[in-house]
C-alpha cells in the first residue's frame, strides 16, 4: 500500500526542481536581451533593433545560431576534461537554487496542504549556497586548462587565483550575518528579517551597510562580473577560459554566467534586503486585513517583493559593468587580501560586541 | 533500504574515482578525480545525518584545497618524467606502510570497534547539527580545538617564515 | 591643517563610494537619454551634405550632351590609378566636343575619394556624387562603369543635405535597397 501522502510530496517536489530547473534555463535569454539593451542606453545607442521588434527575437536567434554552430574540439586538448568543462561549470549554478527561498509556505487552497516557496529548508543553507557555488569554478580552471591554449590557461589560473582570494572574504560575510540573524538556514534568515525594511540586515547598524559592501564586492568577484572579469579579460585573454569554445558548450558557459549572477543577486536579497518581506508590514495595516491574512494571496506578494528585488540587482550588476573599467590583477589581489579581509575582521569585532 | 542504495552508489564512485586519481596520467586529471572523491565522501556525510560536515567538506576540501592544488600544478607543470624521479624512494616504504594500514583498518571495521551511533544524542538534535556541533567544540572541546588552531598558526608563521628566509638567500646571491 | 582635512575627506569619501556613486549617475544618466542611433535600413537614412565625396557621377549638360571629353585628367591626377579612360572620336552630337570617352571606368575598392579628379576636370563633368552605399557582393561590381555613373542619382543635386530622412527596406531582384523618401525629413539632434 503506496501512502498517499507521500506521494503527493514526492510529486510536489519533483514539480519545484523541474520548475525552478525550467525558469533559470530560459532565464539568460531575456537576460541577455535586456543587457545588451541597457548596454547599448548607456553607451547612447539602441542595442538589438532588428530581429523582431526592439530586437526581442535576437536571444532567440542567437540561440538558434549557438545550437547549429559547429562544436570545435582543439586538436591537443584534453577531450574528456575539454567536453565535460562547461557542464561541470553548470550543474552547481542550478543546484545552489534547491537551497534559496523565494517566499514563504502556504497552505494550497482546497487540498489544505503546504506549499512551500523554496525546494528545501537546509539548516546548513548558506553553507551549502557558498560551498556548491564555488564549484562553478572548476569548470572555468578545467576548462582553462584542457584547451590547450595559453589565453585560456591564463584565464583558468587568474579564476583560480581570484576564487581562492574572494571567497574568503564572502565567507566573512556570511559569517557576518549568521551573526545578526543566528541562523545558517536561509529561511531562518529571511524569517528574522520580518516586519518593515528597518528590520532588514543591511540597516542593522553600523555593520550591516559594511557586510553588504564587503559581500557585494567579493560577490562580483566571485561570478567574474566586471570590474572582476579578469578570467575573461578580452583586452588581454582573447576571451580568456572560453576561448577555445563554440557553439553549445560555449553557451553552457554563458548559461552559467548569467545564473550565477541571479544567484547572487537572490542571495544578497536573502541575506540583507529582507527576501520575501515587503519593505512596510502590510500585515499591520488593518484595511488590507482580509487580503493578507489569506495565506497563498500574502505568499503571492512575498514572490512579487522577490522578483523586485532580484530584478534590482540584477540591473545593478549591469550597470555596474558598463560604468567600471576592469581592475588590474594586483589592484585585485590587493583590493582582497590587504582590504576586504581586514574589514571582514573589524567587522566580525562589532558584530560580536553588539550580539552579546 | 533507499539509505544503503545511495551508500554503496556514492561509496562505488568513490573508491573507483580514488583510484583513478593515482592511476591518471596527468597530474590535473588526478586532481579531477579527487574531487569527486571528495564530493563523494561529503555525500556520504548525508546519509551519516551530517549536513554540516558535508558542506564543510564540500567548503574547504573541495571549495579551497583543491582549487590551490590545481593553481599549483598549473603553474608548476611537473612532468612525469620529474614525478617518476621523485617517488623513487618513497615508494619502497610507502607500499608496505599502506598494506599494513590496511590490513589494520580491515580488523577494526570487522571488529566493529568503530561503531559510534549518534554519539548519544537524539535523532532531534542531530536535525540541528551544527548548533550542536557549535557547543561542543566550543564548550567540551574547547582546548582540543584552540590546541589545533594553535598548531594551525604555527604552520602558516612556518611557511611565511621560510619563504621570507629564501628571498633572503636570493637577495645575498 | 588643510592637509589632514583634505585626508579625512577622502576617506570617508572613500568609505562612502563617492566616486563610484558619481559613475553609477552618469551611466544612469545616459540610460534614460535619447540614443543618438539612426535606425538605419529600416526606418531612417542619413542624407549627406552637398560637401560630401560618394560615388563618382558623370554629369551631362542641359541638352542632355556628355560634359566629358576624355582628357585622362582625371585619371592622371588620381594618386591610385583607380581611372582609366579611353577616349574615341565621335561627332554624332553625344558630347560637347567630338572626343567621348569610350571606356571611362573607375574601381571603387581602390579610389581613397581624394576628390583630385574633381578637381582635375575641365568640364566640371566628374563630380563625387553623395551615395555612399558601395557594398558589392561580387568583385566585379567594384569595377564601376560609364553607363552607370551617367544614371540619374536617388539624391538629386538641389537637395541640402545634412538630414535625415525616412527610409524604406526594399528587397528586390537586384538586391537589396534603402529608398530615402526626400520629402520626409529631420535634422540630426545632438
Amino acid at each position: 500500500m503506496i501512502d498517499l501522502n507521500l506521494v503527493i510530496e514526492v510529486l510536489i517536489i519533483i514539480f519545484k526542481v523541474v520548475f525552478v530547473t525550467m525558469v533559470l534555463f530560459s532565464l539568460p535569454m531575456p537576460l541577455t536581451w535586456i543587457e545588451r539593451k541597457v548596454a547599448g542606453h548607456m553607451q547612447a545607442r539602441l542595442g538589438p533593433w532588428r530581429v523582431g521588434p526592439h530586437g526581442l527575437l535576437q536571444p532567440l536567434a542567437d540561440t538558434i545560431k549557438l545550437l547549429l554552430k559547429e562544436d570545435i574540439v582543439p586538436e591537443n586538448a584534453d577531450k574528456f576534461l575539454f567536453k565535460l568543462a562547461p557542464i561541470i561549470s553548470m550543474v552547481p549554478a542550478f543546484a545552489v537554487f534547491v537551497a534559496i527561498p523565494v517566499g514563504d509556505s502556504f497552505k494550497i487552497p482546497f487540498i489544505e496542504k503546504t506549499f512551500t516557496l523554496y525546494i528545501s529548508d537546509m539548516n546548513v543553507g548558506i553553507l551549502y549556497v557558498l560551498a556548491i557555488g564555488g564549484l562553478s569554478i572548476y569548470g572555468i580552471i578545467l576548462g582553462g586548462w584542457a584547451s590547450n591554449s595559453k589565453y585560456s590557461l591564463l584565464g583558468g589560473l587568474r579564476s583560480a587565483a581570484q576564487m581562492i582570494s574572494y571567497e574568503v572574504a564572502l565567507s566573512f560575510a556570511a559569517i557576518g550575518v549568521v551573526m545578526m540573524t543566528n541562523s545558517l538556514s536561509l529561511v531562518d534568515m529571511v524569517r528574522a528579517q520580518d516586519g518593515g525594511f528597518w528590520h532588514w540586515n543591511i540597516l542593522y547598524l553600523p555593520v550591516g551597510p559594511v557586510w553588504f559592501a564587503v559581500f557585494f564586492i567579493a560577490a562580483l568577484a566571485e561570478i567574474n562580473r566586471v570590474p572582476f572579469d579578469l578570467p575573461e579579460d578580452e583586452g588581454t585573454l582573447a576571451a580568456g577560459y572560453h576561448t577555445e569554445y563554440s557553439g553549445m558548450r560555449f553557451s553552457f558557459f554563458m548559461l552559467t554566467e548569467y545564473v550565477a549572477m541571479v544567484t547572487a543577486s537572490a542571495l544578497a536579497v536573502v541575506m540583507f534586503f529582507g527576501g520575501w518581506n515587503a519593505p512596510i508590514d502590510f500585515r499591520t495595516i488593518e484595511i488590507l486585513t482580509p487580503i493578507t491574512s489569506v495565506s497563498w494571496i500574502y505568499s503571492c506578494f512575498g514572490l512579487f517583493w522577490f522578483t523586485v528585488k532580484v530584478s534590482f540587482f540584477i540591473y545593478l550588476f549591469m550597470w555596474i559593468r558598463f560604468t567600471l573599467p576592469r581592475y588590474r590583477y594586483d589592484q585585485l589581489m590587493t583590493v582582497g587580501w590587504k582590504i576586504l579581509i581586514p574589514i571582514c575582521l573589524g567587522a566580525i569585532l562589532v558584530t560580536g560586541f553588539m550580539r552579546i | 533500504m533507499m539509505e544503503q542504495v545511495f551508500f554503496y552508489i556514492f561509496s562505488i564512485i568513490a573508491v573507483i574515482s580514488a583510484i583513478s586519481v593515482i592511476s591518471a596520467r596527468s597530474a590535473v586529471r588526478s586532481a579531477f578525480y579527487l574531487i569527486i572523491t571528495l564530493m563523494q565522501v561529503a555525500a556520504i556525510f548525508i546519509l551519516l545525518r551530517s549536513p554540516f560536515l558535508a558542506a564543510v567538506q564540500v567548503f574547504i576540501y573541495v571549495g579551497a584545497v583543491m582549487v590551490l592544488f590545481l593553481f599549483a600544478v598549473m603553474v608548476l607543470d611537473i612532468g612525469r618524467e620529474k614525478l617518476v624521479a621523485y617517488m623513487h624512494h618513497q615508494s619502497v616504504i610507502a607500499v608496505p606502510a599502506v598494506i599494513v594500514f590496511f590490513i589494520m583498518g580491515a580488523y577494526m571495521i570487522i571488529r566493529g570497534g568503530w561503531n559510534v551511533s549518534n554519539a548519544g544524542f537524539p535523532e532531534a538534535a542531530l536535525a540541528k547539527s551544527s548548533e550542536v556541533i557549535g557547543k561542543e567544540m566550543f564548550g567540551r572541546y574547547l582546548f582540543p580545538f584552540e590546541v589545533v588552531s594553535l598548531v594551525l598558526l604555527i604552520a602558516l608563521i612556518g611557511a611565511v617564515a621560510l619563504v621570507l628566509r629564501g628571498r633572503e638567500k636570493d637577495k645575498q646571491c | 591643517m588643510s592637509g589632514i582635512g583634505d585626508c579625512i575627506i577622502g576617506f570617508v569619501k572613500k568609505a562612502l563610494f563617492a566616486d563610484f556613486i558619481k559613475g553609477l549617475n552618469i551611466t544612469l544618466k545616459y540610460n534614460f537619454s535619447k540614443s543618438i542611433t539612426l535606425r538605419y535600413p529600416d526606418d531612417e537614412k542619413w542624407i549627406p551634405h552637398k560637401r560630401w565625396r560618394g560615388l563618382h557621377t558623370l554629369n551631362k549638360d542641359d541638352k542632355g550632351r556628355e560634359l566629358c571629353v576624355a582628357c585622362e585628367l582625371c585619371a592622371r591626377a588620381c594618386p591610385t590609378n583607380c581611372i582609366t579612360v579611353v577616349p574615341m572620336e565621335d561627332d554624332t552630337g553625344k558630347g560637347i566636343t567630338d572626343r567621348i570617352a569610350k571606356i571611362w571606368t573607375v574601381d571603387i575598392v581602390r579610389c581613397l575619394f581624394c576628390g583630385y579628379c574633381e578637381d582635375a576636370c575641365p568640364t566640371r563633368a566628374l563630380r563625387l556624387g553623395r551615395d555612399y552605399e558601395l557594398s558589392v557582393i561580387d568583385i566585379k561590381g567594384t569595377f564601376k562603369t560609364k553607363k552607370e555613373l551617367l544614371q540619374q542619382k536617388d539624391i538629386p543635386e538641389g537637395v541640402e543635405g545634412g538630414v535625415i530622412a525616412k527610409a524604406r527596406f526594399v528587397r528586390t531582384d537586384d538586391g537589396i535597397k534603402v529608398v530615402a523618401d526626400l520629402g520626409q525629413t529631420k535634422k540630426r539632434k545632438l
